[in-house]
Protein backbone atom coordinates (compact mmCIF):
# COMPACT_ATOMS: atom_id res chain seq x y z
CA UNK A 1 0.00 0.00 0.00
CA UNK A 2 1.39 3.42 -0.63
CA UNK A 3 1.95 5.88 1.71
CA UNK A 4 -0.50 9.22 2.48
CA UNK A 5 2.34 11.20 0.90
CA UNK A 6 2.02 10.14 -2.27
CA UNK A 7 -0.81 11.70 -2.51
CA UNK A 8 0.01 15.38 -3.10
CA UNK A 9 -3.05 17.29 -1.04
CA UNK A 10 -1.51 14.95 1.84
CA UNK A 11 1.42 15.47 1.57
CA UNK A 12 1.12 19.06 1.57
CA UNK A 13 -0.30 18.89 5.20
CA UNK A 14 1.68 19.84 8.23
CA UNK A 15 3.00 16.68 10.27
CA UNK A 16 0.52 17.15 12.85
CA UNK A 17 -2.61 17.78 10.48
CA UNK A 18 -1.44 14.38 9.27
CA UNK A 19 -1.20 13.04 12.48
CA UNK A 20 -4.33 13.64 13.07
CA UNK A 21 -5.74 12.23 9.74
CA UNK A 22 -3.81 9.25 9.29
CA UNK A 23 -5.21 6.62 11.52
CA UNK A 24 -8.96 8.10 9.97
CA UNK A 25 -7.40 7.52 6.44
CA UNK A 26 -8.73 4.54 4.92
CA UNK A 27 -6.45 2.68 2.62
CA UNK A 28 -8.71 0.96 -0.50
CA UNK A 29 -7.91 -0.77 -4.05
CA UNK A 30 -10.05 0.76 -6.93
CA UNK A 31 -10.49 -1.57 -10.13
CA UNK A 32 -10.41 0.48 -13.77
CA UNK A 33 -14.13 1.31 -14.28
CA UNK A 34 -15.63 1.06 -10.62
CA UNK A 35 -18.01 3.85 -10.48
CA UNK A 36 -17.04 5.71 -7.04
CA UNK A 37 -20.35 7.89 -7.28
CA UNK A 38 -22.89 8.65 -9.40
CA UNK A 39 -24.17 12.15 -10.09
CA UNK A 40 -27.40 13.09 -7.99
CA UNK A 41 -26.81 10.73 -5.18
CA UNK A 42 -25.15 11.64 -1.52
CA UNK A 43 -21.73 11.02 -1.04
CA UNK A 44 -20.10 9.12 2.19
CA UNK A 45 -16.64 9.49 1.46
CA UNK A 46 -13.64 11.55 -0.18
CA UNK A 47 -10.97 9.77 -1.81
CA UNK A 48 -7.70 11.20 -1.94
CA UNK A 49 -5.92 8.81 -5.30
CA UNK A 50 -2.56 8.08 -4.42
CA UNK A 51 -2.08 5.73 -7.69
CA UNK A 52 -4.92 5.74 -9.24
CA UNK A 53 -6.67 8.22 -11.68
CA UNK A 54 -9.92 8.57 -11.71
CA UNK A 55 -12.33 10.42 -14.36
CA UNK A 56 -15.17 13.20 -13.52
CA UNK A 57 -18.03 12.52 -16.05
CA UNK A 58 -21.04 14.65 -16.71
CA UNK A 59 -24.56 13.28 -17.93
CA UNK A 60 -26.96 14.63 -20.04
CA UNK A 61 -30.30 13.97 -20.07
CA UNK A 62 -30.54 11.92 -23.08
CA UNK A 63 -27.33 9.56 -21.82
CA UNK A 64 -24.50 11.55 -23.70
CA UNK A 65 -21.95 11.61 -21.14
CA UNK A 66 -17.92 12.97 -21.48
CA UNK A 67 -14.96 13.29 -19.04
CA UNK A 68 -15.27 16.85 -17.66
CA UNK A 69 -11.74 16.29 -15.44
CA UNK A 70 -9.86 13.89 -14.37
CA UNK A 71 -8.48 13.85 -10.66
CA UNK A 72 -5.05 11.64 -9.70
CA UNK A 73 -2.82 12.10 -6.78
CA UNK A 74 -2.27 15.91 -7.03
CA UNK A 75 -6.23 16.11 -5.87
CA UNK A 76 -9.28 14.91 -4.17
CA UNK A 77 -12.69 13.13 -5.42
CA UNK A 78 -15.84 14.34 -3.72
CA UNK A 79 -15.11 17.98 -3.28
CA UNK A 80 -19.07 18.79 -3.62
CA UNK A 81 -19.52 16.93 -0.07
CA UNK A 82 -17.61 19.69 2.03
CA UNK A 83 -18.55 22.83 -0.21
CA UNK A 84 -22.17 22.25 0.69
CA UNK A 85 -23.37 20.41 -1.98
CA UNK A 86 -24.20 16.79 -0.08
CA UNK A 87 -24.25 14.79 -3.78
CA UNK A 88 -22.65 15.48 -6.73
CA UNK A 89 -22.71 16.58 -9.87
CA UNK A 90 -21.00 14.62 -11.93
CA UNK A 91 -20.06 10.72 -12.06
CA UNK A 92 -17.08 9.55 -10.80
CA UNK A 93 -15.37 6.26 -12.18
CA UNK A 94 -12.27 4.98 -11.95
CA UNK A 95 -10.22 5.40 -15.11
CA UNK A 96 -7.05 3.87 -14.36
CA UNK A 97 -7.16 1.05 -11.64
CA UNK A 98 -5.04 1.70 -8.55
CA UNK A 99 -4.95 2.66 -4.63
CA UNK A 100 -6.76 5.45 -3.13
CA UNK A 101 -7.38 6.81 0.73
CA UNK A 102 -10.64 7.65 1.42
CA UNK A 103 -12.07 9.81 4.41
CA UNK A 104 -16.14 9.43 5.53
CA UNK A 105 -17.81 12.77 5.33
CA UNK A 106 -18.72 13.98 8.57
CA UNK A 107 -14.40 13.90 9.06
CA UNK A 108 -13.95 16.06 6.28
CA UNK A 109 -16.54 18.27 6.94
CA UNK A 110 -14.94 18.47 10.82
CA UNK A 111 -11.59 19.09 8.99
CA UNK A 112 -12.80 21.66 6.64
CA UNK A 113 -14.87 23.95 9.22
CA UNK A 114 -12.15 23.88 11.66
CA UNK A 115 -10.50 26.34 9.08
CA UNK A 116 -6.63 26.64 8.76
CA UNK A 117 -4.47 24.66 6.34
CA UNK A 118 -6.55 21.96 5.50
CA UNK A 119 -9.19 23.83 4.21
CA UNK A 120 -6.97 26.59 2.64
CA UNK A 121 -5.12 23.58 0.55
CA UNK A 122 -8.97 21.86 -0.56
CA UNK A 123 -10.13 25.50 -1.50
CA UNK A 124 -6.80 25.91 -3.55
CA UNK A 125 -7.54 22.48 -5.25
CA UNK A 126 -11.12 23.65 -5.96
CA UNK A 127 -10.20 26.34 -7.93
CA UNK A 128 -7.50 24.60 -9.68
CA UNK A 129 -10.56 22.05 -10.84
CA UNK A 130 -13.03 24.95 -12.14
CA UNK A 131 -10.74 25.78 -14.19
CA UNK A 132 -9.83 22.64 -15.51
CA UNK A 133 -13.31 22.03 -16.13
CA UNK A 134 -13.90 25.24 -17.41
CA UNK A 135 -10.77 24.38 -20.03
CA UNK A 136 -12.36 21.20 -20.79
CA UNK A 137 -15.64 22.46 -21.79
CA UNK A 138 -14.10 25.11 -24.04
CA UNK A 139 -11.68 22.11 -25.55
CA UNK A 140 -14.84 20.06 -26.46
CA UNK A 141 -16.29 22.83 -28.46
CA UNK A 142 -13.71 23.51 -29.82
CA UNK A 143 -11.01 20.71 -30.89
CA UNK A 144 -11.04 18.02 -32.70
CA UNK A 145 -10.50 14.19 -31.64
CA UNK A 146 -6.96 13.97 -32.41
CA UNK A 147 -5.95 16.85 -30.14
CA UNK A 148 -8.18 15.81 -27.34
CA UNK A 149 -6.64 12.40 -27.42
CA UNK A 150 -3.19 13.82 -26.94
CA UNK A 151 -4.58 16.37 -24.26
CA UNK A 152 -6.16 13.49 -22.27
CA UNK A 153 -2.99 11.16 -22.67
CA UNK A 154 -0.71 14.02 -21.57
CA UNK A 155 -2.99 14.94 -18.15
CA UNK A 156 -3.01 10.86 -17.53
CA UNK A 157 0.76 10.75 -18.22
CA UNK A 158 0.89 13.19 -15.75
CA UNK A 159 -0.90 11.34 -12.90
CA UNK A 160 1.01 7.99 -13.49
CA UNK A 161 4.25 6.94 -12.78
CA UNK A 162 5.39 5.45 -15.65
CA UNK A 163 4.48 6.22 -19.57
CA UNK A 164 2.08 3.08 -20.07
CA UNK A 165 -1.43 3.79 -19.80
CA UNK A 166 -3.72 0.01 -19.00
CA UNK A 167 -6.90 1.38 -20.96
CA UNK A 168 -9.04 0.31 -24.10
CA UNK A 169 -9.99 2.24 -27.05
CA UNK A 170 -13.62 1.90 -26.33
CA UNK A 171 -13.05 3.26 -22.73
CA UNK A 172 -11.32 6.43 -23.91
CA UNK A 173 -14.31 6.84 -26.78
CA UNK A 174 -16.58 6.93 -23.61
CA UNK A 175 -14.24 9.07 -21.38
CA UNK A 176 -13.98 11.88 -24.71
CA UNK A 177 -17.73 11.49 -25.55
CA UNK A 178 -16.63 10.58 -28.87
CA UNK A 179 -17.17 7.12 -31.19
CA UNK A 180 -14.67 4.75 -30.96
CA UNK A 181 -13.72 4.86 -34.54
CA UNK A 182 -12.76 8.37 -33.89
CA UNK A 183 -10.29 7.22 -31.13
CA UNK A 184 -9.27 4.08 -33.17
CA UNK A 185 -8.20 6.78 -35.82
CA UNK A 186 -6.46 9.10 -33.84
CA UNK A 187 -4.31 6.43 -32.24
CA UNK A 188 -3.80 5.16 -35.47
CA UNK A 189 -1.89 8.22 -36.38
CA UNK A 190 -0.55 8.92 -33.41
CA UNK A 191 1.15 5.40 -33.56
CA UNK A 192 2.36 5.56 -36.97
CA UNK A 193 4.24 9.00 -36.16
CA UNK A 194 6.09 7.19 -33.68
CA UNK A 195 4.61 9.26 -30.94
CA UNK A 196 2.90 5.79 -28.79
CA UNK A 197 2.94 2.18 -29.12
CA UNK A 198 -0.79 0.69 -28.38
CA UNK A 199 -0.94 -2.84 -28.20
CA UNK A 200 -4.26 -4.81 -26.68
CA UNK A 201 -5.33 -2.36 -24.60
CA UNK A 202 -1.61 -0.65 -23.65
CA UNK A 203 -0.79 2.71 -24.95
CA UNK A 204 2.57 3.41 -24.69
CA UNK A 205 3.92 6.94 -24.98
CA UNK A 206 7.27 6.95 -26.59
CA UNK A 207 7.59 10.63 -27.59
CA UNK A 208 6.40 13.19 -24.99
CA UNK A 209 7.54 16.41 -26.56
CA UNK A 210 5.61 15.47 -29.71
CA UNK A 211 2.65 14.46 -28.17
CA UNK A 212 2.64 17.93 -25.97
CA UNK A 213 3.05 19.73 -29.73
CA UNK A 214 0.50 17.51 -31.29
CA UNK A 215 -1.93 18.29 -28.47
CA UNK A 216 -4.57 21.69 -28.27
CA UNK A 217 -3.28 24.18 -25.87
CA UNK A 218 -5.61 23.21 -23.18
CA UNK A 219 -3.09 20.66 -21.78
CA UNK A 220 -0.56 23.91 -21.45
CA UNK A 221 -3.74 25.75 -19.27
CA UNK A 222 -4.55 23.42 -17.62
CA UNK A 223 -0.98 22.59 -16.53
CA UNK A 224 -0.32 26.03 -15.95
CA UNK A 225 -3.19 26.53 -13.52
CA UNK A 226 -2.41 23.40 -11.77
CA UNK A 227 1.46 24.86 -11.00
CA UNK A 228 0.53 27.96 -9.99
CA UNK A 229 -2.43 26.81 -7.57
CA UNK A 230 -0.75 23.50 -6.10
CA UNK A 231 2.91 24.98 -6.10
CA UNK A 232 3.96 21.54 -4.02
CA UNK A 233 2.72 19.24 -7.36
CA UNK A 234 6.08 18.24 -8.19
CA UNK A 235 6.26 19.24 -12.15
CA UNK A 236 6.63 16.48 -14.77
CA UNK B 1 -45.75 38.26 -18.54
CA UNK B 2 -47.59 35.26 -17.53
CA UNK B 3 -44.58 33.59 -15.42
CA UNK B 4 -42.18 35.73 -12.95
CA UNK B 5 -38.75 34.80 -13.64
CA UNK B 6 -37.16 32.59 -11.13
CA UNK B 7 -34.62 35.46 -9.17
CA UNK B 8 -37.28 38.21 -8.79
CA UNK B 9 -35.91 40.47 -6.46
CA UNK B 10 -33.22 42.94 -6.76
CA UNK B 11 -31.80 42.43 -2.92
CA UNK B 12 -28.34 39.31 -3.37
CA UNK B 13 -30.39 36.44 -2.60
CA UNK B 14 -26.53 35.30 -1.15
CA UNK B 15 -26.44 38.02 1.65
CA UNK B 16 -30.23 37.43 2.07
CA UNK B 17 -29.79 33.97 3.51
CA UNK B 18 -27.24 35.36 6.13
CA UNK B 19 -29.00 36.78 9.67
CA UNK B 20 -29.44 39.81 10.15
CA UNK B 21 -26.40 40.69 12.38
CA UNK B 22 -23.94 38.87 9.68
CA UNK B 23 -25.67 40.79 6.95
CA UNK B 24 -24.97 44.12 8.43
CA UNK B 25 -21.48 43.75 9.10
CA UNK B 26 -20.97 42.16 5.67
CA UNK B 27 -22.46 45.62 4.41
CA UNK B 28 -20.29 47.44 6.28
CA UNK B 29 -17.36 46.31 4.59
CA UNK B 30 -19.16 46.71 1.05
CA UNK B 31 -19.86 49.84 -0.97
CA UNK B 32 -22.54 50.27 -3.33
CA UNK B 33 -21.09 50.60 -7.03
CA UNK B 34 -23.23 51.01 -10.20
CA UNK B 35 -21.57 48.20 -12.89
CA UNK B 36 -21.82 49.19 -16.79
CA UNK B 37 -22.60 47.34 -19.67
CA UNK B 38 -19.26 45.91 -21.19
CA UNK B 39 -17.05 46.91 -18.59
CA UNK B 40 -14.35 44.35 -18.02
CA UNK B 41 -13.94 43.27 -14.30
CA UNK B 42 -10.97 40.89 -15.42
CA UNK B 43 -8.98 39.29 -17.67
CA UNK B 44 -7.42 35.89 -17.61
CA UNK B 45 -4.30 36.39 -15.52
CA UNK B 46 -5.38 39.57 -13.63
CA UNK B 47 -4.73 40.10 -10.24
CA UNK B 48 -8.43 40.29 -8.69
CA UNK B 49 -9.05 43.27 -5.82
CA UNK B 50 -12.92 43.13 -5.33
CA UNK B 51 -15.86 40.83 -5.15
CA UNK B 52 -18.95 41.42 -6.13
CA UNK B 53 -22.41 41.06 -4.67
CA UNK B 54 -24.68 42.23 -7.57
CA UNK B 55 -28.20 43.20 -6.93
CA UNK B 56 -29.73 44.67 -10.25
CA UNK B 57 -26.28 43.94 -12.18
CA UNK B 58 -25.35 40.31 -13.90
CA UNK B 59 -21.82 39.43 -14.80
CA UNK B 60 -20.74 37.04 -17.10
CA UNK B 61 -17.25 34.31 -16.96
CA UNK B 62 -16.09 33.87 -20.37
CA UNK B 63 -13.48 31.42 -20.67
CA UNK B 64 -11.35 32.69 -24.14
CA UNK B 65 -11.04 30.49 -27.50
CA UNK B 66 -8.60 32.30 -29.42
CA UNK B 67 -9.45 36.28 -29.81
CA UNK B 68 -12.22 35.82 -31.67
CA UNK B 69 -14.88 33.91 -29.94
CA UNK B 70 -15.42 32.72 -26.23
CA UNK B 71 -17.65 30.75 -23.72
CA UNK B 72 -19.29 31.80 -21.43
CA UNK B 73 -18.92 29.12 -18.17
CA UNK B 74 -21.45 31.19 -15.99
CA UNK B 75 -23.55 33.77 -14.94
CA UNK B 76 -23.69 36.01 -11.97
CA UNK B 77 -26.57 38.20 -11.09
CA UNK B 78 -28.39 38.93 -7.54
CA UNK B 79 -28.52 35.05 -6.77
CA UNK B 80 -24.83 34.85 -6.53
CA UNK B 81 -21.42 36.28 -6.45
CA UNK B 82 -18.44 37.32 -8.60
CA UNK B 83 -15.24 36.42 -6.64
CA UNK B 84 -15.02 32.24 -6.45
CA UNK B 85 -11.30 32.59 -6.69
CA UNK B 86 -10.84 35.22 -3.78
CA UNK B 87 -13.19 32.99 -1.86
CA UNK B 88 -10.55 30.00 -2.59
CA UNK B 89 -7.77 32.11 -1.46
CA UNK B 90 -6.62 33.05 -4.93
CA UNK B 91 -6.63 36.29 -6.10
CA UNK B 92 -5.84 36.09 -9.94
CA UNK B 93 -8.41 35.52 -12.14
CA UNK B 94 -8.66 32.41 -14.46
CA UNK B 95 -11.23 33.88 -17.20
CA UNK B 96 -12.57 37.16 -18.27
CA UNK B 97 -15.25 38.49 -16.56
CA UNK B 98 -17.83 40.97 -18.67
CA UNK B 99 -20.76 42.75 -17.49
CA UNK B 100 -23.55 41.59 -18.82
CA UNK B 101 -26.59 43.59 -17.75
CA UNK B 102 -25.46 46.81 -16.03
CA UNK B 103 -26.84 48.08 -12.53
CA UNK B 104 -26.40 48.09 -8.90
CA UNK B 105 -23.82 45.65 -7.17
CA UNK B 106 -22.30 45.75 -3.83
CA UNK B 107 -18.62 45.45 -3.85
CA UNK B 108 -16.04 44.13 -1.88
CA UNK B 109 -12.17 44.61 -1.11
CA UNK B 110 -10.36 41.24 -0.92
CA UNK B 111 -8.87 41.32 2.17
CA UNK B 112 -12.18 42.46 3.52
CA UNK B 113 -13.81 39.09 1.95
CA UNK B 114 -11.18 37.17 3.46
CA UNK B 115 -11.56 38.63 7.24
CA UNK B 116 -15.05 38.30 7.01
CA UNK B 117 -15.26 35.18 5.56
CA UNK B 118 -13.27 33.96 8.51
CA UNK B 119 -14.88 35.21 11.26
CA UNK B 120 -18.37 34.57 9.86
CA UNK B 121 -19.29 30.56 9.19
CA UNK B 122 -22.50 32.10 7.55
CA UNK B 123 -20.82 33.43 5.18
CA UNK B 124 -18.56 30.90 4.45
CA UNK B 125 -21.36 28.47 3.78
CA UNK B 126 -23.32 30.20 1.98
CA UNK B 127 -20.34 31.23 -0.88
CA UNK B 128 -19.34 27.55 -0.28
CA UNK B 129 -22.53 26.64 -1.55
CA UNK B 130 -22.69 28.90 -4.43
CA UNK B 131 -19.11 27.72 -5.51
CA UNK B 132 -20.87 23.64 -6.09
CA UNK B 133 -23.58 25.75 -7.74
CA UNK B 134 -20.93 27.27 -10.13
CA UNK B 135 -18.97 23.95 -10.14
CA UNK B 136 -22.27 22.52 -11.61
CA UNK B 137 -23.24 25.31 -13.70
CA UNK B 138 -19.82 24.88 -15.41
CA UNK B 139 -19.99 21.23 -15.75
CA UNK B 140 -23.76 21.37 -17.43
CA UNK B 141 -22.49 23.96 -19.79
CA UNK B 142 -19.68 21.38 -21.15
CA UNK B 143 -21.91 18.88 -21.83
CA UNK B 144 -24.72 21.62 -22.99
CA UNK B 145 -22.10 23.67 -25.47
CA UNK B 146 -21.06 20.11 -26.98
CA UNK B 147 -24.07 18.41 -27.18
CA UNK B 148 -27.47 20.36 -27.69
CA UNK B 149 -28.53 22.83 -30.73
CA UNK B 150 -27.68 26.50 -31.02
CA UNK B 151 -31.48 26.98 -30.91
CA UNK B 152 -31.53 25.17 -27.22
CA UNK B 153 -28.67 27.33 -25.88
CA UNK B 154 -29.69 30.29 -27.22
CA UNK B 155 -33.11 29.73 -25.26
CA UNK B 156 -31.31 28.54 -22.44
CA UNK B 157 -29.18 31.44 -22.31
CA UNK B 158 -32.05 33.77 -23.05
CA UNK B 159 -33.59 32.41 -19.85
CA UNK B 160 -30.76 32.65 -17.71
CA UNK B 161 -30.14 36.18 -18.70
CA UNK B 162 -33.57 37.73 -18.37
CA UNK B 163 -33.97 36.11 -14.79
CA UNK B 164 -30.60 38.21 -14.09
CA UNK B 165 -32.40 41.33 -15.42
CA UNK B 166 -35.65 40.95 -13.59
CA UNK B 167 -37.34 42.03 -17.07
CA UNK B 168 -38.12 39.99 -19.90
CA UNK B 169 -36.39 42.40 -22.46
CA UNK B 170 -32.71 41.43 -23.32
CA UNK B 171 -30.59 44.22 -24.64
CA UNK B 172 -27.98 41.95 -26.92
CA UNK B 173 -26.34 42.01 -30.80
CA UNK B 174 -25.93 38.69 -32.86
CA UNK B 175 -21.83 39.29 -32.97
CA UNK B 176 -22.05 39.41 -29.17
CA UNK B 177 -24.28 35.93 -28.69
CA UNK B 178 -21.70 34.10 -31.13
CA UNK B 179 -18.79 35.06 -29.35
CA UNK B 180 -20.06 34.43 -25.64
CA UNK B 181 -21.64 30.57 -27.26
CA UNK B 182 -18.91 30.04 -28.87
CA UNK B 183 -20.69 29.55 -32.16
CA UNK B 184 -20.42 31.71 -35.60
CA UNK B 185 -23.03 34.61 -36.23
CA UNK B 186 -25.01 33.09 -38.72
CA UNK B 187 -25.66 30.23 -36.75
CA UNK B 188 -27.04 32.61 -33.93
CA UNK B 189 -29.17 34.65 -37.18
CA UNK B 190 -30.92 31.61 -37.88
CA UNK B 191 -31.63 30.28 -34.12
CA UNK B 192 -32.75 33.66 -32.99
CA UNK B 193 -34.94 33.51 -36.45
CA UNK B 194 -36.54 30.50 -35.98
CA UNK B 195 -37.08 31.34 -32.30
CA UNK B 196 -38.67 34.18 -33.56
CA UNK B 197 -40.74 32.50 -36.28
CA UNK B 198 -42.74 30.44 -33.21
CA UNK B 199 -43.10 33.35 -31.37
CA UNK B 200 -41.14 32.94 -28.85
CA UNK B 201 -38.92 36.26 -28.68
CA UNK B 202 -39.12 39.50 -31.00
CA UNK B 203 -35.85 40.56 -32.00
CA UNK B 204 -35.29 44.04 -33.12
CA UNK B 205 -32.29 46.24 -33.27
CA UNK B 206 -30.36 44.59 -30.66
CA UNK B 207 -32.76 43.95 -28.06
CA UNK B 208 -34.51 40.81 -27.96
CA UNK B 209 -37.84 40.50 -26.38
CA UNK B 210 -38.96 37.51 -24.51
CA UNK B 211 -42.26 37.02 -25.31
CA UNK B 212 -43.85 33.48 -24.55
CA UNK B 213 -41.95 32.41 -21.40
CA UNK B 214 -43.63 29.33 -21.38
CA UNK B 215 -42.52 28.45 -24.62
CA UNK B 216 -39.18 29.25 -24.41
CA UNK B 217 -38.61 27.96 -21.71
CA UNK B 218 -39.82 24.76 -23.29
CA UNK B 219 -37.67 25.32 -26.35
CA UNK B 220 -34.07 25.54 -23.99
CA UNK B 221 -32.19 22.40 -23.49
CA UNK B 222 -33.02 20.37 -19.83
CA UNK B 223 -30.09 22.22 -18.78
CA UNK B 224 -31.87 25.55 -17.71
CA UNK B 225 -34.06 23.61 -15.61
CA UNK B 226 -31.25 21.88 -14.57
CA UNK B 227 -29.13 24.52 -13.37
CA UNK B 228 -32.07 26.35 -11.59
CA UNK B 229 -32.77 22.92 -9.45
CA UNK B 230 -29.22 22.50 -8.51
CA UNK B 231 -29.17 26.00 -7.03
CA UNK B 232 -32.37 25.35 -4.90
CA UNK B 233 -31.04 22.18 -3.92
CA UNK B 234 -27.89 23.73 -2.75
CA UNK B 235 -29.73 26.21 -0.57
CA UNK B 236 -32.73 24.07 0.48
Amino acid sequence: MPSAQQNHLLEALSAEELLRLRPRLEPIVLAAEEVIYEAGRPLEYVYFPTTCIVSLMYGLEDGSSAEIAVVGNEGVVGVSLFMGGASTPSRAVVQCAGEAYRLPGPLIMEEFTRGGPVQHLLLRYIQSLITHMAQTAVCNRRHAVDQQLCRWLLLTLDRLTDMEIAMTQEHIASILGVRREGVTEAAGKLQKAGVIAYRRGQIKVLDRPKLEALSCECYEVVRKETERLLPWVPPH
Amino acid sequence: MAASAPFASVSNRLLDRLSREDRTRVLESCEAQDLEFSQVLAQPGDAMEFAYFPTGSFISLLVPMGSQSALEVSLAGNEGFYGVPLALGIAISPVQALVQGSGTAWRISAARLRREMARLPGLRDCIDRYIHVVMSQVIQTAGCTRYHLIEQRLARWLLMTADRAHRPVVPITHEFLAYMLGVRRVGITEAALALQARGLIAYTRGVVTIVDRRGLERAACPCYRLDLANYELAFQ
